[in-house]
């Protein structure tokens, strides 16, 4: 969650991409598509390797957590390290979980005794559909405000809407969401019970009866991740839109007497998407792993509850797993953005 | 170069914010018209739903569901469900907890106590039609024996079984290793064969891809949805009678919050709590129309246990244990300086039973009560000069030393998920304190590693004690220490005590329940007096249920009982659905579709506005 | 660039009388004072701070260390909001103001020490990696992305397992996960100061890696430190809530985050107990914001190009 990466991010990620592609681009964009590829295998990488021996410092015996304390001979406790490769010195364990990886096996979860994938990817969807949406609505909000609160800047309507916009990035998005439910879904007089108080489906209706009940109850988690994330896109946004519109050729356009809705809609919207482009598609990943807490919030079925879950156990090989998609996500998503980033950008050429 | 100038031209810009807050009050209204439409018909949840007429009874539950394979299956949701999907040899009586018949009609031991035989009734089928006999018992009990994989929840129960043959369909025989006298509770599931042989991993087969799955219990499992929901429908043919209700669902709720809010609003039927609901919710709840809440005697326990010294039946010592722990008086001194009252009273706010003995009042028949001389009363005054005399005497900073010199300073194990832990953890600090010993909570998801290892000095413990209180007595036996320190025992805090041992041997292979309760009884004096488990309270069940949805369920035992896990399946098959509930015919999803119909309409409609609108200024500026 | 805009008088290599550069400090700040007076929402968040410092500050005499004491506590479980209990009681029956009060202490200074040590990794990695290139900053910098692909809340999390459950953990998790976008921007700043004149001809004049790094570098990255800190600051607070919140805090201490997680425990939600819900999120908010507020009020002074906050 940005609670976490905090407001600093929003000036941070802002400036970011003014550093990266634009010194290598000269050498062309296939080789930055390469090296962009290549950083992203590595970090994949290093993720994968930090994944496995970081919850090897949870301290205690996976084999005895599995057993539930239930009474286990050392000799039993032998079979089931060896079963699951727990025996072996730690490299081997390292060299066979990455190579169980590479075809896509994370192992088998200690208290589902399930394959670590299946578990992921029953719960993935579930993830998906809540940031996705979420992903959208803040980002269209964040972009449609920053454009306004930029265009108008220092105006009143600027000073309300980067106030609220801070204000609601300054909120902790677990009490929202829980004063939410308490609004509205448990209903305070004379605000009636509006929304189901969690999970995703009530589990009994089919068709578009069903669709309609998930979109239901997918109100007030949206609603929470949209209020604490839209911030940090208006931010970015507006800021970027100012640096922009102290450009000459802005001068040059209202001078030819271009109408302030054009200036803004064909040039400097335009130019300003980079900055903002970045931060999207940096949120999107960060976004994924951030859910942990609207999701436990709002009982949500995905992969934050059971990223809570796995660690509570701990169950080591679905806690890997999972903190691997998380960080995979992020990693995935800056690489897109690294190279977007040349396509859009008119001052790099190709 | 300024920048300001430019910005400034900005503000003269022609579309004012009122059009946004417009826009934002149309969006408000689609909350509200999606919202308003939904609980007026909320009240469905165990109503006839519009196409089918089924009776629906929803349960709101806060476990996930670990696996769904019988022989994997440990957590309380998992155990409760396959309950109600397959037959267990005996059953429990819903009214007083005696045993009964379930799979089997009747049972009896031959004279050397060794050999146990079952009839098997002939009206059992599986849901598929096949008859259940015999033979799926001792397939059952075989793979337990046989397959460790298949042994990984239930294997403890026939640990002493020596064999298990099926000689009739309606013929189970079991031979066992030593005399046991909880042949009668052996709470395995009985699966049918012909479905489970196909089985080849049964460490990892979670019953959970094929749906009906096949069973003979009051339900049968329709669906599985991880982390969301499982779907049981009404077994018509089981052999005691159907159910009430036509179908149960089991919703999954993380937070209790939102389970308490759902069955408020009638998206849920009943709402168990895990472990039960907080004193704030249940008194939220008692004042509602429509809400009952349960408020019955628990079956747990709820203890301090102390380390007595972490060892292995081979003699080594390990774990780091206090060792002024060690001293009778001491324990006695600490649980002396608990005011157990204030605990009910302060933290359960009535919703419990002061502790005594080991075993839950509820179950009569084996409840203890200390005498009065051997009763440890709340005394704090007592408690310091029982420290005292134990040679833990003051400092001049008013801090107990021990004897190595060094003030006394307890580490108590704590369940990061349990809030009584850390709201009793506060007392005793503060009461300790007073005794002049310090204490550092030590809260954690996952207590398994340092309770295993015995590195702590005090635990907060408890335990559901079952009908028969064989198994909740046995892991306190030298028996159950680990055999080595890399073993795991079933030792529950390493307590090994000579004469506590005699008793629950003979408990274990007495036959006469009467006889046997008395020295149930002796066992738990003898266990107070050593101190170690200090029972604390007993916690009630406090759980809800919506009364316009179901009419009447069965609580166990029924005087004044718990109706979520239950040991039977008494409450879901007996729930009988209301009248009155029925009053709205459609279900809440009718409401969520016109809801949001309503709100997409006005949220496109507003858009077309806008953009037409903007259009137009734009065409007439150009 | 930044550092200019704050400090114009530091001249290239001139080793004038500390006097001077003391004097010369002086009337930089003065300047800063002037320039961040004009952002009034700088200013209100100021004001804010101040407020709950001092708060903070004086708890010990206004509220007392025992107003955390269960077995003294003076109300009913859960009292609503009346004039003896401004903010109602929780489910010990403690004066919800007064814990709110004390719980400020925890929050402000878990988000300090935790900002502190974020910025403390995150500008000596910056600084070193900017000043020593070659194999060493390419090292840093990797790691630096490296933390800055992981996700902040799950590897918070996952420390805060891993060791035991204190306000040294929660500062720990929080500190060490939050440090690479300063890292980033401290040395890019580093390049920028080391690629001007001056540096070089403090180099010609035999200025080891330590002097052009504590006497020419650090002062003028100093700024955008403090910047960033105070963002930061905003930053970990929501952190700790979090932490506190997931149940990983240290469960006899009050911090607010730890209020809100008492108070979902108890199950204030679905009883409507908003007095047990609201105020310590407000706190929260309130104090996040200010830092914030302030934070960026400093950044538009430090650099007027940014338009943040105007």
């Amino acid at each position: 969650m940005s609670s976490a990466a905090g407001p600093a991010s929003v000036s941070a990620l802002g400036k970011r991409p003014a550093e990266a592609p634009r010194g290598r681009s000269r050498s062309g964009y296939p080789r930055y598509v390469a090296g962009k590829l290549a950083g992203a295998a590595v970090s994949l990488f290093a993720v994968l390797v930090t994944s496995f021996f970081l919850f090897r410092l949870i301290p205690g015996d996976p084999v005895k957590f599995m057993t539930g304390g239930r009474p286990v001979s050392a000799e039993q406790l032998a079979t089931y390290r060896e079963e699951f490769g727990l025996d072996l010195p730690l490299w081997q364990q390292f060299t066979d979980y990455c190579g169980k990886a590479l075809s896509g096996d994370l192992g088998t979860s200690y208290q589902f005794h399930a394959p670590v994938v299946d578990k992921i990817t029953e719960a993935l969807p579930n993830t998906l559909l809540l940031t996705g949406t979420a992903f959208v609505l803040y980002t269209a909000l964040g972009a449609f405000l920053g454009t306004r609160s930029a265009w108008r800047h220092g105006g009143l309507g600027d000073r309300l809407n980067t106030g609220l916009a801070l204000t609601l990035y300054s909120i902790p998005s677990f009490w929202l969401g829980l004063l939410l439910i308490v609004v509205l879904s448990v209903g305070v007089d004379p605000v009636p019970g509006l929304f189901p108080t969690g999970g995703m489906e009530s589990g009994r209706e089919e068709g578009l009866a069903h669709v309609l009940d998930v979109a239901h109850h997918l109100v007030l988690p949206v609603v929470t991740l949209v209020a604490v994330e839209y911030g940090q896109t208006l931010l970015v946004t507006r800021s970027a839109l100012l640096d922009e519109m102290g450009g000459d050729y802005l001068t040059t356009a209202r001078a030819k007497g271009l109408r302030d809705d054009l200036v803004r809609r064909r040039h400097a919207v335009p130019n300003a998407l980079l900055p903002t482009v970045t931060l999207v598609f940096v949120n999107l990943g960060r976004t994924v792993a951030g859910v942990v807490l609207v999701e436990t919030v709002f009982s949500w079925p995905g992969l934050g509850g059971l990223f809570y879950q796995a660690l509570s156990v701990p169950d080591l090989p679905l806690v890997q797993g999972l903190f691997f998609v998380f960080a995979a996500a992020v990693i995935l998503m800056n690489t897109l953005a690294d190279l977007l980033y040349p396509m859009l950008d008119p001052r790099v050429g190709r | 170069m300024n920048t300001k100038d430019q910005h400034d031209n900005g503000r003269t810009g022609h579309r004012p914010w009122r059009t946004r807050l417009l826009a934002a009050a149309g969006a408000g209204a689609l909350l509200l018209a999606s919202g308003t439409v939904a609980p007026s018909a909320a009240s469905a949840a165990a109503t006839k739903d519009g196409d089918g007429g089924d009776k629906v009874l929803t349960v709101a539950v806060a476990q996930s569901v670990d696996s769904l394979s019988p022989f994997l299956a440990v957590r309380l949701l998992s155990t409760s469900i396959h309950r109600l999907t397959y037959e267990y040899l005996t059953n429990y009586d819903a009214k007083d907890n005696h045993v009964i018949p379930g799979l089997a009609t009747e049972w009896k031991s031959s004279p050397d106590k060794l050999t146990w035989t079952y009839t098997i009734r002939s009206d059992s089928t599986w849901s598929d039609g096949e008859q259940a006999t015999a033979e799926d018992a001792a397939w059952t009990f075989n793979k337990m024996m046989t397959d460790q994989g298949a042994a990984t929840a239930n294997g403890s129960f026939v640990g002493n079984f020596a064999e298990v043959t099926a000689p009739s369909p309606t013929r189970l025989v079991i031979r066992l290793k030593k005399p046991q006298a909880t042949m009668t509770a052996l709470d395995v599931p009985i699966v049918p064969k012909h479905v489970w042989e196909k089985v080849d991993d049964f460490s990892e087969f979670n019953n959970d891809k094929d749906f009906p799955v096949v069973g003979n219990g009051p339900f049968v499992l329709t669906d599985y949805k991880p982390d969301s929901y499982v779907r049981l429908k009404a077994n018509k043919d089981f052999w005691r009678g159907a159910p009430k209700f036509d179908e149960l669902v089991f919703r999954y709720y993380k937070d209790q919050d939102a389970a308490v809010a759902a069955l408020r609003k009638g998206e849920v039927s009943f709402v168990a709590g895990s472990p039960s609901l907080t004193p704030a919710q249940a008194d939220s709840l008692k004042g509602q129309e429509n809400i009952r809440v349960n408020d019955a005697p628990g079956r747990r326990f709820y203890a301090l246990a102390t380390n007595p010294g972490a060892r292995a039946k081979d003699g080594t010592k390990f774990g780091d244990g206090d060792p002024s722990l060690l001293d009778q008086r001491v324990r006695h001194a600490l649980f002396m300086a608990v005011d157990r009252k204030a605990i009910v009273d302060k933290v359960f706010r009535g919703h419990a039973v002061e502790g005594s003995g080991y075993v839950p009042p509820r179950f009569s028949s084996y409840f203890f009560e200390p005498s009065a001389g051997q009763k440890l009363a709340h005394d704090p005054a007592a408690a310091a000069k029982l420290l005292d005399e134990a040679g833990y005497r003051k400092n001049a900073d008013g801090k107990r030393l021990g004897k190595d010199g060094k003030p006394l300073d307890y580490r108590v194990l704590c369940h990061a998920t349990d809030p009584n832990d850390k709201a009793v953890g506060k007392y005793l600090q503060e009461w300790w304190g007073e005794l002049g010993i310090s204490v550092t909570l030590d809260c954690l998801d996952n207590v398994t590693d340092p309770w295993l290892a015995g590195k702590y000095d005090l635990a907060f413990d408890g335990w559901s004690v079952n009908p028969d209180p064989d198994f909740a007595l046995s892991i306190h036996t030298c028996d159950a220490l680990p055999a080595t320190p890399k073993d795991t025992g079933g030792t529950d805090n390493f307590i090994c005590d000579k004469q506590y041992d005699e008793l629950y041997a003979q408990q274990l292979a007495e036959y006469d329940p009467g006889k046997r309760a008395e020295i149930v009884k002796r066992l738990q004096s003898r266990l107070y007096d050593t101190g170690y488990m200090n029972v604390m309270a007993y916690p009630n069940a406090v759980e809800a249920y919506r009364t316009d949805q179901i009419g009447s369920i069965t609580t166990m035992p029924s005087a004044a009982g718990n109706i979520y896990g239950q040991d039977g399946y008494w409450s879901w098959w007996s729930a009988v659905p209301a009248d009155s509930g029925d009053s709205s015919g459609s279900s809440s999803s009718t409401g969520t579709v016109i809801g949001i119909v309503a709100g997409v309409v006005v949220l496109v409609g507003l858009g077309v506005l806008f953009t037409v609108r903007r259009r137009a200024t734009a065409d007439d500026r150009e | 660039m930044t550092a200019e805009t704050a400090e114009p008088s530091v001249k290239p290599g001139g080793p004038g009388p500390r006097a001077l550069a003391r004097r010369r400090r002086r009337a930089s700040v003065a300047r800063f004072w002037k320039e961040y007076r004009k952002h009034r929402a700088g200013v209100f968040g100021l004001a804010a701070l101040v407020l709950f410092v001092l708060v903070a500050l004086t708890a010990p005499l206004t509220v007392g260390s025992d107003v955390d004491s269960v077995t003294d506590a003076p109300g009913q479980p859960l009292e609503s909001p009346s004039g003896r209990f401004p903010l109602g009681t929780d489910q010990f029956g403690r004066d919800l103001l007064g814990l709110l009060v004390w719980g400020s202490r925890v929050s402000l200074l878990v988000g300090l020490l935790a900002a502190a040590l974020s910025v403390l990794i995150g500008a000596l990695i910056g600084i070193t990696a900017g000043h020593f290139r070659g194999w060493y900053a390419t090292v840093m910098m990797r790691i630096t992305d490296w933390f800055l692909v992981m996700p902040t809340l799950v590897l918070a999390i996952v420390l805060a397992t891993v060791l035991s459950r204190s306000l040294g953990t929660i500062v720990l998790a929080i500190g060490v996960t939050t440090w690479p976008t300063t890292a980033r921007l401290v040395r890019a700043q580093t390049l920028a100061v080391e690629s001007r004149p001056y540096i070089e001809r403090a180099k010609a004049l035999g200025g080891g890696h330590w002097h052009i790094m504590s006497r020419h570098v650090l002062p003028n990255v100093m700024p955008l430190i403090l910047a960033q800190t105070t963002l930061i600051i905003s930053s970990a607070i929501l952190a700790e809530a979090t932490l506190a919140f997931l149940g990983l805090g240290d469960p006899m201490v009050v911090s607010w985050g730890g209020l809100l997680q008492d108070a979902r425990e108890a199950g204030s939600v679905s009883a409507g107990d908003w007095w047990y819900l609201v105020p310590p999120g407000i706190g929260i908010a309130v104090v996040a914001l200010a830092f914030t507020l302030c934070g960026r009020a400093m950044e538009a002074v430090l650099n007027p190009r940014l338009g943040v906050s105007r």
